[in-house]
């Protein structure tokens, strides 16, 4: 049952962005003293998903290989940019954004290129209506994932020097040492993923789902490619997750097992 | 003369202004005070290879360097000032449960290994943590002020453990202390090392042996 989407005009858009206008006003009368922001927070939004718009319409029009690959990079390396800036303590010489971009890379961008070339297979197999939203998705979530273990991982490591050190001098190697550290870090990573899980279909309506149901699918349609999407967000966060982990703790030892913190910068806040 | 159990050359890690020699036979306890920030737990850190330094250190003629770092610290063992814990409970840090004889030699109850970390005074824990490594059994103690925590009794109770440990199994000992009594005690029947004023304040004489 594959019914005509409705379409939504600019004039319908216009009608609601008075609204907005309208409610900062009252915000303002209310003592809210952040109206200038909450206008440019919306007024980014409606500029930055015009040009995602504009330039989507272009990469799907074009169907280039070479187009899809470059947004792909792009959204790669925002994702590896936004995982260093969340970090409290930054490993030097851009090692984050190295290790953020490794366990992304070998994660979301290997299960996309899988599902898209064995599941889905849609042709050619990166048409970009699949691919760039699947990828966003996986490395949206990722990405937290990725970015909350790294930081618990290196706060972690700072705080608890002398219990790492303590199993160092009775001869555990490195990584023995760092297993109690290395897997609240993962504890921490997954619990966002696992709680999206639970609630889905309970609490929230995946905005995809939501999406497709709107665009005319029916819902046990809609509902086989969330279940699809959910199923790869839980394997690319658990993956990218335990590699970042297992990256950066290498990263804090030296030659000879020694914990070297100084590796680790303070970001500024 | 046979070869030493520890043998340390023109070893310096930062923290101390200059570097050290010294020779560590079978059987022997040092003594090493100075003043605070004169570099000593810096050096027994080196000397367990916990820290970068300059300068070698040979166990039974083997350089650090030639075994794995982990293998040479099972060996040559650090036991810090600060005892640290990552486990639930005391039984939990330990390779094998140590025996009830073991325990009420340093006056512990066996109740303690299954207590929670945070119950345990820091004499409790500085004594643990001294079972925890012996029973790696290490061929060379590092011991950072390991008695500075405790009352005079289990202090002597410990030294005592120590030298039977040393002497039955041939290891031997730096012990890093501020306590007059015991420098007297234990220096007194041999060797204690001081970082004297040039070396930054580490008095040495010589270790006591049995």
């Amino acid at each position: 049952m594959q019914t005509e989407m409705i379409l939504i005009s600019y004039a319908d858009l216009a009608v609601l962005s008075v609204l907005v206008v309208l409610m900062g006003g009252v915000l303002w009368l209310h003592g809210f003293s952040h109206v200038r922001q909450f206008y440019w927070a919306n007024l980014r939004t409606v500029l930055q998903l015009s040009l995602m718009g504009i330039w989507l319409s272009w990469v799907f029009y074009a169907q280039n290989p070479f187009w899809v690959f470059l947004v792909g990079m792009v959204m790669l390396f925002a994702a590896g940019y936004e995982i260093a800036k969340r970090q409290h303590y930054r490993f030097a010489r851009y090692q984050t954004i190295l290790i953020g971009l490794w366990s992304l890379s070998l994660t979301a961008l290997v299960l996309l290129v899988g599902v898209l070339t064995l599941i889905i297979q849609p042709e050619p197999w990166y048409q970009p209506q699949y691919a760039i939203p699947l990828l966003g998705m996986l490395l949206g979530n990722s990405m937290t994932a990725i970015g909350v273990g790294l930081d618990n991982l290196t706060r972690n490591s700072k705080q608890l020097k002398a219990q790492i050190e303590a199993q160092l001098a009775l001869g555990y190697s490195a990584q023995e040492s760092m297993q109690f550290v290395k897997q609240q870090s993962l504890h921490a990573a997954m619990i966002p993923v696992i709680n999206m899980l639970v609630a889905a279909g309970i609490v929230s309506l995946p905005g995809m789902m939501t999406g497709q149901i709107l665009a005319g699918a029916s819902p046990m349609e809609a509902v086989k490619y969330q279940i699809m999407i959910m199923l790869l967000i839980a394997t690319s966060t658990a993956a990218g997750s335990l590699i970042a982990v297992e990256l950066a703790s290498r990263r804090l030892f030296d030659a000879r097992s020694r914990l070297q913190l100084t590796v680790l910068q303070k970001t500024k806040d | 003369m046979s070869t030493a159990l520890l043998q340390i050359e023109q070893l310096s890690a930062p923290g101390m202004k200059m570097a050290m020699d010294w020779c560590l036979q079978a059987g022997q306890l040092w003594l090493l005070f100075g003043r605070s920030g004169s570099g000593k737990s810096q050096l027994l850190k080196a000397v367990a290879d916990l820290i970068p330094h300059q300068g070698q250190v040979f166990l039974n003629g083997v350089e650090a360097a030639q075994i794995p770092a982990p293998l040479w610290r099972r060996q040559v063992m650090y036991f810090s000032a600060e005892t640290a814990w990552w486990r639930e409970t005391v039984a939990l840090h330990f390779r094998h449960p140590p025996s009830e004889q073991q325990l009420a030699i340093l006056g512990l109850e066996p109740s303690v290994l299954t207590q929670p970390i945070e119950q345990l005074s820091s004499g409790q824990k500085q004594r643990l943590a001294l079972l925890r490594g012996l029973a790696w059994q290490p061929k060379v103690l590092l011991l950072d002020e390991t008695s500075a925590n405790l009352d005079p009794e289990s202090t002597q109770r410990l030294e005592a453990l120590v030298k039977d440990y040393l002497e039955q199994q041939q290891a031997a000992a730096i012990w890093i202390s501020h306590d007059v009594a015991q420098q007297q005690r234990l220096g007194g029947s041999g060797f204690c090392r001081d970082l004297s004023p040039r070396e930054s304040a580490l008095i040495a004489a010589a270790p006591s042996e049995f």
